[in-house]
C-alpha cells in the first residue's frame, strides 16, 4: 500500500475568468494531520471541494489510494474514505445523536427500514472508538458545539473515512472544547485516519499539524513541515509580506481627554459580569479575548440588543439607558456586526440602499418623502470616501467582495455620524489589501474624534491599531493595558490564553 | 432513571395531558354524564375524522411545510365520491373510500408537485390551491346538498358501524364506532412510516435541516411528493368519514375547519417550523380541542369562543416556538 493517502497533483481552476487555484499540488500520507492555511479568498474552499469531488478541476490529477482518478466524483470520493465535515457541520438539530451518526450511513446502504438497535450500536461503536462519551438519546439541538463536532466526526468514521478535512471547525468552539477537539484528531492519528485541518489561526496550526500546505491567491507557497515554522514565519508566507503598519498612537492633547463613554460595572448574567471602562474621544480601545470571553455579548449590549441586568452607562458623563438599537442610535452609538453577511447587509438591496437604511430620516423632503437628490447625494458621498469599488452602485451587495461589502456596511453607520464607533471584528473574511484599508479608515476616524471600539480576536490587529486594549475572559476584564506599545505580541498572546493552548498534545 | 424522567417531562405532551386530566376532572364536576363511557365512544366517534386530518398536517409540519388546502381535498373527495355513487347507483362503501382517496391522493399530487419540483413556498401553494380546489368542485361538480333521503345507504350503514356494543340499564345500547379503528390503522400506518422507514426519517431531517438532508443524499422531492400525496389520502379517507357521520353531505362544509386541525397539532407540541412533535402529541391536542369545542356550552359560553380559542391556542403556541428560538439565539449570539 502506498504510503501517500492522497495525491492532488498540478491542480488548477477558474471561475469566469478568476484562477482560483493555479498549479496547487497537495500530498497527505496515512495518519498524517496536515493543515490547509491561507487567507480568505486563497482557494482552500476550492481545494477542498475538489478533494471531495464536489467541483471539478480544469486540469491536474488526483490519486488517492494509489487509484488515478481524472474526473473525481463526489461518490467516488466519499468510496475512497474521504469525508469533509464542513463548518456548519450539516447534523440534524431536531433528531437524536445515535441517529445523527448513523443516517447517512444507512442512506449509503439504501436502506428503506429502519432499525433502531443498529442505529444505537453504530453510534456506540464509533464513539468508543475515539473514546468519546455523549448521551445518544440527547437530541443535537441540546448538545455543546463541541459535542456537535464530535457527533460529526462519528458520523465520517461510519463512512469509512480515512481522511477527515475539517473546514475551519473551531471558529465555534471554546479554548477547552478545542483542546478536547484536537486530542480526537490525535486519538484519529493513532488510528491511521488523516486529518485535513483548515484555518486561519496561526496558533491552532502551530499547535496541532504535522505539516502545513500554504496557499495564497490561489498558488501553493510551499509544503513545510511544523518545526520549520513559527508565528512570524507563517504569517509572512500566508500574506507574503512582512506586515509592519505603524502602531496607531492616540493624541491626548488634541482631544483634551474627553469622555465620551464610560461603562460602570455593568454586568449580564451568563454573558459578563462588572465590566468597567472609559473611553475618550479619539481613542481606539481594543477588546480581545477568545470566542465566549463576553466580548460580543458586552457590545451587544452597549448597542441596545442585549440589554443587561445591572451596571450604568454614561455617554458625555451623562447616564443613559440603551434599551434598543434604537436607544443606540439616537445617542450615536454605532455597532458593526461580526457577520455582515446575515446581520450587516441587505445582501439583495443595492448598495445605495445599502449605504442609506440608516438615514432615511435625513434625507426626506419638504413632504417627508425621500428626496433623490439628497439620497443620490449622500450615496456619492459615501463611497467615494470609502472608496467602494463596483461597476454600479445600484448592483446588489451581495455582488461585491467581501472588503468592498464591509465598506459598504461601514458606510451605512458612518452616515449616521457617530459619537461612539463599535466594530466587532471588522476585518474577518477580508484580503490583506482592504484589510489595511480599513485600518486606516478607522484610524482616521479615531483622529477626528471618534471613539472607537475595536473587537477582535487577532492578536496583531488588536496591538496595531489600538491604543489601549481590554482582554476579556469569561465574562470578565481580566487585564487592562493602559499602553498597547508597551507590550509585544507574544507577551500579548500569552495573556489571552495561548499559553492554555499549548499544554494539550 | 432520572434521566428517562427529565425526558419525559421535556416532552411538551405531557402537559398537555395533565391538562386534559384537569379540564375533564373540572367539566365532570360541572356535569357528571361527562366522564361516561358513553360521552367516550361519543367523542373519539366525532373527531375520528379531525384526528386523521391532524396527522396529516402533523406529517406536513413536521417535514418543514405546511398545508391547508387539506380541508377542501376532504369535501372533494366526499363529494365526488356521494355523486359517483348516487350516479352510478353502486352502493359500495370501499368504493367510496376508493373514490374519495384517488381524488384526495390526486388533489395532493398537485400540491406536492408545485412545492417537490416547482420549489414553491408551502402555505403559498396551498391558500392557492385551498381555494382552486374547492372552487373547482364548486363550480364543475356542483353545488347542491345531498340530503339524507338522497344519500346512497352504505354511507348511512358505515356510520352506524360498531366494533361492540353495550346495552344501557334501560334496554337501549351505544358502542365504540369503527371510526375508532380507522383511526387507529391511520396513527399505526403514519407512526410506522414515521419511525421505521428512511423515508420517515427523512421526512424528520427535512424538517429539521433541509441543506443537511441533501448534502446526507436524502431524495428531498420524491420524499415532499410523498407527504402531499399521502396528506391527500388521509383527507380523502376523513371525507368518507364525515358524511357518514352527518348522513348529508353539503360541498360548504369541511372547509374551514382548517384552522382547528392547525390549532390541534401545534398544541400537541409540533413547532411550526418543522422538525419536531409527535402523533401522540398530535392526538392529545385534538382530543383537548375537540372537549372544548363540545363542552364550551357546558361552561356557559356561546360556541363562537371557539374560534376565539383556536386562535390564541395557535398565536401562543407560535410565540412560545419563537421566543424558544430567540432564547437559543441569544446563546448563539444571532438576533431575529
Amino acid at each position: 500500500m502506498a504510503k501517500e493517502l492522497l495525491e492532488v497533483k498540478n491542480i488548477s481552476k477558474a471561475y469566469t475568468g478568476v484562477q482560483a487555484l493555479d498549479n496547487v499540488s497537495i500530498s497527505i500520507k496515512r495518519g498524517e494531520i496536515h493543515c490547509l492555511v491561507g487567507e480568505n479568498g486563497s482557494g482552500k474552499s476550492t481545494l477542498t471541494k475538489i478533494i471531495a469531488g464536489v467541483v471539478k478541476a480544469d486540469e491536474g490529477e488526483i490519486i488517492i489510494n494509489g487509484r488515478f482518478y481524472q474526473n473525481l466524483h463526489a461518490i467516488d470520493s466519499i468510496r475512497e474514505g474521504i469525508q469533509v465535515i464542513y463548518q456548519d457541520l450539516s447534523l440534524f438539530p431536531n433528531l437524536s445523536v445515535a441517529e445523527n451518526i448513523s443516517l447517512n450511513q444507512m442512506i449509503e446502504r439504501k436502506s428503506k427500514l429502519i432499525s433502531w438497535k443498529d442505529v444505537t450500536n453504530t453510534a456506540r461503536t464509533e464513539l468508543k472508538n475515539i473514546r468519546e462519551k455523549l448521551d445518544l438519546g440527547e437530541k443535537v439541538e441540546d448538545i455543546s458545539m463541541a459535542s456537535r463536532q464530535i457527533v460529526a466526526i462519528c458520523r465520517a468514521l461510519t463512512q469509512g473515512a480515512k481522511l477527515i478535512i475539517m473546514d475551519e471547525p473551531t471558529s465555534a468552539l471554546t479554548k477547552t472544547e478545542i483542546d478536547s477537539l484536537f486530542s480526537v484528531i490525535l486519538d484519529l492519528k493513532r488510528k491511521g485516519i488523516s486529518t485535513l485541518f483548515i484555518s486561519h489561526k496561526i496558533s491552532e496550526v502551530l499547535e496541532i499539524s504535522e505539516k502545513v500546505t500554504i496557499l495564497r491567491d490561489g498558488r501553493k507557497v510551499g509544503e513545510y513541515s511544523i518545526d520549520e515554522l513559527d508565528n512570524d514565519k507563517l504569517i509572512f508566507l500566508m500574506t507574503g509580506k512582512k506586515i509592519a503598519y505603524p502602531r496607531f498612537k492616540y493624541k491626548e492633547k488634541e482631544h483634551h481627554e474627553k469622555m465620551l463613554l464610560e461603562v460602570r460595572d455593568l454586568s449580564k448574567r451568563g454573558n459578563f459580569e462588572n465590566v468597567n471602562f472609559k473611553l475618550r474621544s479619539g481613542e481606539i480601545l481594543g477588546i480581545t479575548g477568545l470566542l465566549g470571553s463576553g466580548r460580543t455579548e458586552l457590545a451587544l449590549s452597549l448597542f441596545g440588543l442585549n440589554k443587561a441586568d445591572s451596571g450604568e452607562i454614561y455617554i458625555d458623563g451623562k447616564q443613559v439607558k440603551i434599551n434598543s438599537t434604537q436607544d443606540a442610535v439616537k445617542l450615536r452609538i454605532s455597532y458593526l456586526p461580526e457577520d455582515r453577511l446575515s446581520q450587516g447587509l441587505f445582501i439583495e438591496q443595492s448598495i445605495s440602499n445599502n449605504i442609506i437604511i440608516t438615514i432615511l430620516r435625513k434625507i426626506l423632503n419638504r413632504l417627508r418623502l425621500i428626496s433623490n437628490i439628497k439620497r443620490e447625494n449622500s450615496i456619492n458621498k459615501w463611497s467615494k470616501e470609502l472608496e467602494i469599488k463596483t461597476p454600479s452602485l445600484e448592483a446588489a451587495a451581495q455582488s461585491l467582495s467581501g472588503g468592498n461589502q464591509q465598506r459598504v456596511v461601514l458606510a451605512r453607520w458612518l452616515a449616521t455620524n457617530p459619537k461612539v464607533f463599535i466594530l466587532d471584528c471588522p476585518t474577518i473574511g477580508i484580503d490583506i489589501a482592504s484589510k489595511s484599508n480599513i485600518y486606516s479608515i478607522i484610524r482616521d476616524l479615531a483622529n477626528a474624534g471618534m471613539g472607537i471600539i475595536l473587537i477582535s480576536d487577532e492578536i496583531p490587529e488588536a496591538l496595531q491599531n489600538c491604543n489601549r486594549i481590554l482582554v476579556m475572559s469569561k465574562g470578565r476584564i481580566v487585564k487592562k493595558i493602559d499602553d498597547a506599545s508597551s507590550i509585544t505580541e507574544d507577551e500579548l498572546f500569552n495573556i489571552v490564553g495561548k499559553k492554555e493552548l499549548n499544554k494539550v498534545g | 432513571m432520572k434521566k428517562k424522567i427529565k425526558r419525559i417531562f421535556s416532552h411538551s405532551e405531557i402537559y398537555l395531558f395533565f391538562i386534559i386530566i384537569i379540564f375533564s376532572i373540572i367539566l365532570t364536576s360541572i356535569n357528571p354524564s361527562f366522564l361516561t363511557l358513553e360521552n367516550l365512544f361519543d367523542l373519539i366517534k366525532s373527531s375520528a375524522g379531525m384526528g386523521i386530518l391532524a396527522v396529516g398536517f402533523f406529517i406536513v409540519l413536521l417535514s418543514g411545510g405546511i398545508d391547508v388546502s387539506f380541508t377542501a381535498i376532504a369535501i372533494a373527495g366526499q363529494y365526488i365520491s356521494a355523486n359517483v355513487l348516487m350516479a352510478t347507483g353502486v352502493d359500495n362503501i370501499y368504493l367510496a373510500f376508493l373514490i374519495s382517496c384517488s381524488v384526495g391522493i390526486l388533489l395532493g399530487a398537485i400540491n406536492g408537485l408545485l412545492i417537490s419540483v416547482f420549489k414553491l413556498p408551502t402555505l403559498i401553494v396551498t391558500l392557492g390551491t385551498l381555494s382552486a380546489f374547492h372552487g373547482a368542485l364548486l363550480a364543475f361538480v356542483g353545488t347542491k346538498a345531498i340530503n339524507t333521503a338522497e344519500l346512497p345507504d352504505c354511507f348511512k350503514v358505515f356510520g352506524h358501524n360498531n366494533i361492540f356494543v353495550l346495552t344501557r340499564a334501560d334496554g337501549t345500547s351505544y358502542g365504540l364506532s369503527v371510526y375508532a379503528l380507522i383511526l387507529l390503522g391511520v396513527v399505526i400506518m403514519s407512526w410506522l412510516i414515521l419511525k421505521y422507514t428512511m423515508l420517515g426519517r427523512g421526512i424528520h431531517a427535512i424538517g429539521g435541516n433541509r441543506d443537511s438532508a441533501v448534502r446526507a443524499g436524502f431524495n428531498i422531492v420524491g420524499i415532499q411528493f410523498f407527504i402531499y400525496c399521502y396528506v391527500g389520502f388521509l383527507a380523502g379517507i376523513m371525507g368518507v368519514m364525515h358524511i357518514s357521520l352527518l348522513r348529508y353531505s353539503n360541498p360548504m362544509y369541511i372547509v374551514g375547519t382548517e384552522l382547528g386541525v392547525i390549532a390541534a397539532v401545534v398544541l400537541g407540541g409540533a413547532r411550526i417550523t418543522g422538525g419536531t412533535g409527535s402523533i401522540i402529541g398530535t392526538l392529545l391536542g385534538v382530543v383537548m380541542i375537540s372537549i372544548l369545542e363540545k363542552n364550551l356550552v357546558l361552561m356557559g359560553l356561546s360556541s363562537y369562543w371557539h374560534q376565539l380559542f383556536v386562535g390564541l391556542i395557535i398565536i401562543i403556541s407560535v410565540s412560545i416556538t419563537s421566543y424558544q428560538n430567540k432564547r437559543r439565539g441569544i446563546r448563539s449570539l444571532t438576533f431575529r
